[in-house]
């Protein structure tokens, strides 16, 4: 089996387990509306709900709280039900899993944000989004693909911990603070002022950085993170 | 290992070049020209630190690295009393640059790219010290820390490029590509400072790494009778 196949093989045994349960997906869903619900509570002061320069910070915390949730459930799950230990035994490459995983967690992420985005703009956004989505949807994608990489490598080793999914936010949180000041301000750039590719395109590349240099670094390391 | 310097030889080597760097900083070197005055003389143990603390986790990211290439558990050992200085010389950064930061700024804490590099630095290396404590086995923690104290070394000039896209600071950007923007006295005193600094450092891991050595012969000791 070529490693193509095997990665191809382990992202469809992550989708079709979740979506036969839909356990994650719908806790992370209600989880997000909920906390735009709370948000706008804990941020509208005096009577005055102009929410439009905390749009960014609203956005990413939700999704990086929300993620947190995700990552702590999906390998909660395979090492109670011993699926890694399955998919330890196969001759796959550990690399292969690494990219597996990212890439199901991504596609989890990527499914919420469907939902949620359009519910956020609909909530806290007054002016039409449309001519900003591009820029917007190129910040969304890159700064996805470092908090799942980032996430993915981390919940392998807080799993094998005893405290488990109290010790992911404590690793993952100041690690992804730089990608989270970047997509943040990004994010309020373009929702607030109407920013363009131009106005953001520093961020971008900081957050395509931050990709590169995590994507390796977690490629590196994964063989040790995951273990025997 | 063959021992170059003794430990008491680098302990009284590192006192002597922080006494004497102090010494030329407050009665050498001028008094600072800008608004921040006297209260700049902070900077003659205030920067050194900052950047001994920075060494400190440059030497945990390489021993992190040749841990995970050798599974030598004295690579780990190192790791960790690198990273358990170098988190303590953080926490003095922060405290002496919010002291500065009264003084000069008059406020105790603003949300500055360096002074805010170093806090999330500090939240970065208290996890590695968490992570360490939620893990029994001793080479899957060894694995586990050094995998994190590679990410983590990462990290720390990510963070600093991230907390420039923030609004301007008030820090004084004291070493640019420009130069040192300081007299050659006030150079000086800092550069003797910071050799004293980094001494200090070097004795500080010397000593912790005999006491963890220790230590394991004493549970190895206790284990082999039984206890």
């Amino acid at each position: 089996m070529s490693g193509w196949a095997q990665f191809k093989a382990i992202v469809r045994k992550d989708l079709i387990r979740e979506l036969r349960t839909r356990d994650m997906l719908v806790s992370m869903i209600l989880f997000v509306l909920l906390a735009m619900v709370i948000f706008h509570w804990a941020f509208t002061v005096k009577g005055q709900t102009d929410l439009t320069y905390f749009t960014g910070g609203m956005l990413w915390v939700t999704f990086i709280f929300a993620m947190l949730l995700g990552l702590n459930r999906s390998f909660a799950q395979e090492k109670d039900e011993h699926c890694l230990d399955g998919l330890l035994l196969c001759p796959v490459d550990r690399v292969t899993i690494f990219l597996a995983k990212t890439v199901g967690n991504l596609v989890f992420l990527l499914i919420i944000q469907a939902v949620a985005v359009p519910v956020f703009a609909l909530f806290f956004i007054e002016r039409s989004l449309i001519g900003d989505l591009p820029p917007f949807l190129v910040v969304l994608l890159l700064a996805d693909i470092g908090i799942c990489s980032l996430g993915t490598l981390l919940a392998t080793i807080s799993m094998n911990t005893r405290s488990r999914d109290l010790l992911l936010p404590i690793l993952f949180l100041p690690l992804i603070v730089p990608l989270l000041v970047a997509a943040t301000s990004a994010t309020t750039l373009v929702f607030a002022d109407g920013a363009g590719f131009g106005t953001v395109a520093s961020r971008i590349l900081f957050i395509l950085g931050f990709d590169a240099v995590f994507l390796v670094a977690a490629w590196g390391t994964y063989d040790f993170a995951i273990g025997e | 290992m063959k021992k170059l310097v003794s430990a008491p030889a680098l302990f009284i080597g590192a006192g002597a070049f922080l006494i004497v760097g102090l010494m030329l900083g407050f009665w050498w070197a001028p008094v600072d020209s800008s608004s921040m005055g006297f209260s700049q003389k902070i900077f003659y143990y205030h920067a050194p630190i900052a950047e001994t603390s920075l060494v400190a986790f440059g030497v945990a990211f390489v021993a992190a690295i040749m841990y995970l290439r050798t599974q030598d558990l004295r690579w780990d050992r190192l790791g960790y009393v690198s990273i358990r200085l170098g988190l303590l010389f953080a926490i003095l950064v922060m405290i002496t640059g919010m002291i500065w930061g009264k003084a000069s700024w008059g406020t105790w804490w603003a949300w500055e790219p360096r002074l805010t590099t170093f806090l999330l630095v500090c939240f970065l290396y208290a996890a590695y010290w968490v992570l360490r404590s939620v893990v029994d086995e001793e080479q899957r923690r060894a694995t586990y820390a050094a995998v994190f104290a590679i990410i983590a070394f990462i990290d720390v000039p990510i963070t600093w490029f991230a907390t420039r896209l923030m609004p301007e600071g008030l820090h004084p950007a004291v070493i640019t590509s420009g130069g040192t923007g300081m007299e050659s006295s006030m150079f000086a005193s800092f550069m003797i400072s910071m050799v004293g600094m980094t001494l200090l450092l070097a004795a500080l891991i010397r000593r912790d790494l005999q006491i963890e050595t220790l230590k394991d012969q004493v549970t190895d000791l206790k284990t082999s009778l039984g206890g």
